[in-house]
């Protein structure tokens, strides 16, 4: 037992002197990471540190934070009932919106990778457009608008589908579909774009020996050459789009008003930005950000297990 | 005769594939593959069925509304459409023209658009079924883009129409030229936010790609203690709610004085995780082998990293670009800046859009101004992107 121990002390001595020998070695790549790493440090590891901070603590801008310990989220978890309706949506939202943009965005992008170069900057732009266009989805608030006058209830009038306008935006029965749909239209962003530059990527001398070893349609080439060869931006897409899947609150604010009817159209981010800049009380806030930020690691380390099997 | 011609059109398989190809299909292990088509030669098949089919609705047409029209047309009483001699089935075989037509003319425009080289594994129903839906799905992506730019060429009282119509009825120009008179009378002259936005945005992007891409270099490439970790802290680091951040952020600009001055927007855009996590996913997939035959010829990193790497990442720094000039042109800053002479473009014209309902004009007029720039970069950078890879054939 002992022996076994002071071996594995051992070990551990003669990897770090070896792991310090390397560092020494590698010192330019030090060098290199330097810069980057110092304003990476100051602007992002700083503050988020902080802010998990502030999720311990009573904070509401004017006066210094005072320790709460975890009173912050023992009030989040037991006592706020609107919270746990906002995890459900989240939820809800990220689950739908997630995968499918995220299947969506890498098949358009292969689809598009095939056309000739005018058509595919142009097919490009196109898909990339409600991300350039900002905050172009107010436009679905006419579309989606309660009277007759909205663009869909009066196209459902006049087919005779409904007898009634439907009031999709404060209804709640409806709410939640209608923001999944929109977000859903916003899905093609940075995981689209970072797909269709690594598409250009893949060694096109792969797919010729492919077909030569029997690859007979172009599924089984997506999922035997060009999945494969796509991993490191697969994995990058796939992060992008927990983090936007998660991250949803311009959408129902602006769409199913702010506070929406009965809560339905609440998400994580909305009640974080309901506490931290209405009620200003940014301790707790924090302790939402932190819950979700938790959430999403959790996420993230279950769909990177899931990526490495791909095409294996 | 022909085969030497059909031949042409499909890729030549490597010379080793195709001794092993031919072997497997003599042992039965495999199907030959079926001979490739000629592509130009059914392209002009099927416009001259096109113009067949369009010319026989056309005469039908012609037939139904002029020779039969005044003296031998009959209203159907069920439909109380003229039935020019064909019957019941008239509204059927026009649906069926008309359907017609119009597959066959997506279906020759596809065939005239399709690359010359075809690829292999390529059915052509499933080209046609994808690039179709394409389509459909294009126009709602699309919509929004042409109704703002719509909406920015329609005069005051078409915008406030109700419901809105989406192409404007009378064209005019008189909201940009609005917003012209509107800039020109600002206290700051206009020009001064223009170049505040353009620095910001260009010294942001710059610093960013270097700097980021530098740390994805090392990351991606060798393997040094700490590395690791430090890559996977970025990754997780991107996925804290950026709200939250922002007062311990501005703590931290006020303690190193940055505050008011362009710093505060550029050095957290330098360090953006990410740009460093897409650089770092791109590089990896850049053979050893290549950073060994330059170490060997006595390259230096910077060298290395300037001269080797860099030009085969182009489709990623790109893409860098894009994001990173999206990003830096749509700030608007009103936190970390307070003097007016610093205020970027798009601050400038929010300000002129929350003018209230008079503005609503010139509103619309911005909203196609900001939205022109990433525009333009982007198709700039898409082209760029194309270009390159049709020249490099590094892979290992």
């Amino acid at each position: 037992m002992k022996s076994t121990f002071s071996k594995y002390v051992d070990m551990k001595r003669e990897n770090i002197s070896y792991g310090w020998s390397k560092a020494k070695r590698m010192k330019i790549c030090y060098l290199f990471l330097l810069p980057y790493a110092l304003l990476f440090c100051t602007f992002f590891i700083l503050p988020i540190l902080t802010s998990i901070y502030y999720s311990f603590t009573y904070y509401n801008i004017l006066e210094p934070a005072k320790f709460i310990g975890f009173q912050n989220y023992v009030n989040l978890f037991l006592q706020d009932e609107v919270f746990l309706t906002a995890v459900k949506n989240t939820l809800v939202i990220a689950v739908i919106t997630g995968p499918i943009g995220y299947i969506l965005s890498f098949l358009f992008a292969w689809f598009i990778n095939e056309l000739p170069k005018w058509l595919r900057t142009l097919a490009v732009v196109v898909f990339y457009a409600p991300s350039i266009a900002g905050n172009a989805f107010y436009i679905f608030s006419i579309i989606f608008r309660g009277d007759a006058y909205g663009y869909l209830n009066s196209i459902l009038l006049q087919f005779g589908l409904i007898d009634a306008p439907i009031l999709w935006l404060t209804d709640p029965n409806y709410m939640l579909k209608v923001i999944i749909i929109v977000i859903l239209w916003m899905s093609m962003g940075t995981g689209f774009l970072s797909f269709v530059a690594g598409l250009q990527g893949v060694d096109r001398s792969m797919y010729e020996a492919g077909y030569v070893d029997g690859i007979r349609n172009r599924w089984q080439e997506l999922y035997y050459i060009t999945l494969p060869s796509m991993k490191p931006m697969l994995l990058f897409g796939a992060v992008m789009s927990i983090t936007s899947a998660f991250n949803v609150c311009d959408v129902p604010r602006a769409l199913a008003g702010y506070p929406s009817t009965d809560y339905a159209a609440r998400t994580i981010v909305t009640h974080l930005f309901d506490y931290g800049f209405s009620r200003f009380e940014m301790g707790y806030a924090s302790a939402i950000a932190t819950t979700l930020f938790l959430l999403m690691i959790l996420c993230n380390k279950a769909i990177q297990s899931m990526l490495r099997r791909i095409g294996t | 005769m022909s085969e030497n011609k059909q031949n042409a059109n499909v890729p030549q398989p490597k010379l080793r594939g195709d001794m092993l190809h031919e072997q497997l299909v003599r042992l039965g292990e495999i199907e030959e593959p079926k001979p490739p088509v000629n592509r130009k030669r059914i392209a002009i098949i099927w416009l001259i069925v096109l113009v067949i089919v369009g010319g026989l609705l056309v005469a039908a047409q012609w037939r139904i509304g002029l020779i039969d029209g005044y003296v031998l047309q009959e209203i159907d009483p069920a439909t109380q459409m003229p039935d020019g001699g064909f019957g019941p089935y008239y509204r059927l075989a026009r649906i069926l023209l008309i359907a017609f037509a119009g597959i066959f003319s997506i279906v020759s425009v596809i065939r005239l658009i399709a690359p010359k080289r075809r690829r292999p594994n390529r059915s052509i129903g499933g080209d046609i079924g994808i690039y179709l839906g394409m389509a459909v799905i294009a126009l709602a992506m699309v919509f929004p883009l042409v109704f703002s730019i719509a909406s920015s060429l329609k005069p005051l009282d078409e915008l406030f129409r109700f419901p809105p119509k989406i192409f404007p009825q009378h064209v005019t120009f008189d909201n940009f030229a609005d917003l012209f008179v509107t800039l020109s009378q600002s206290f700051v002259p206009f020009s001064r936010y223009l170049v505040n936005t353009v620095f910001i945005t260009f010294v942001g992007t710059f610093g960013h790609l270097v700097i980021a891409s530098m740390a994805a270099f090392v990351l991606a490439k060798y393997d040094f203690p700490g590395g690791k970790t430090f890559f996977s802290i970025v990754v997780t680091a991107l996925m804290f709610s950026g709200y939250v951040t922002g007062i311990p952020n501005y703590v931290i600009m006020s303690k190193l004085h940055m505050i008011d001055t362009y710093w505060a927007i550029i050095l957290p855009a330098f360090a953006a995780p990410i740009g460093l996590f897409l650089m770092k996913q791109f590089m990896e997939g850049l053979p050893t082998a290549l950073i060994e035959a330059a170490h060997l010829d006595g390259a230096g990193e910077f060298r290395i990293f300037w001269s080797i790497v860099m030009p085969n990442v182009k489709p990623a720094w790109l893409t860098l670009i894009i994001f990173s000039v999206q990003n830096l042109w749509n700030t608007n800053a009103s936190t970390v800046i307070y003097s007016e002479a610093k205020k970027t473009l798009v601050y400038a014209l929010q300000q002129i859009q929350a003018g209230g309902i008079a503005r609503t004009g010139q509103a619309a007029a911005v909203t196609v101004i900001v939205m022109l720039v990433p525009i333009m970069i982007f198709i700039l950078s898409q082209s760029q992107i194309l270009e390159t890879m049709a020249s490099s054939g590094l892979k290992d």
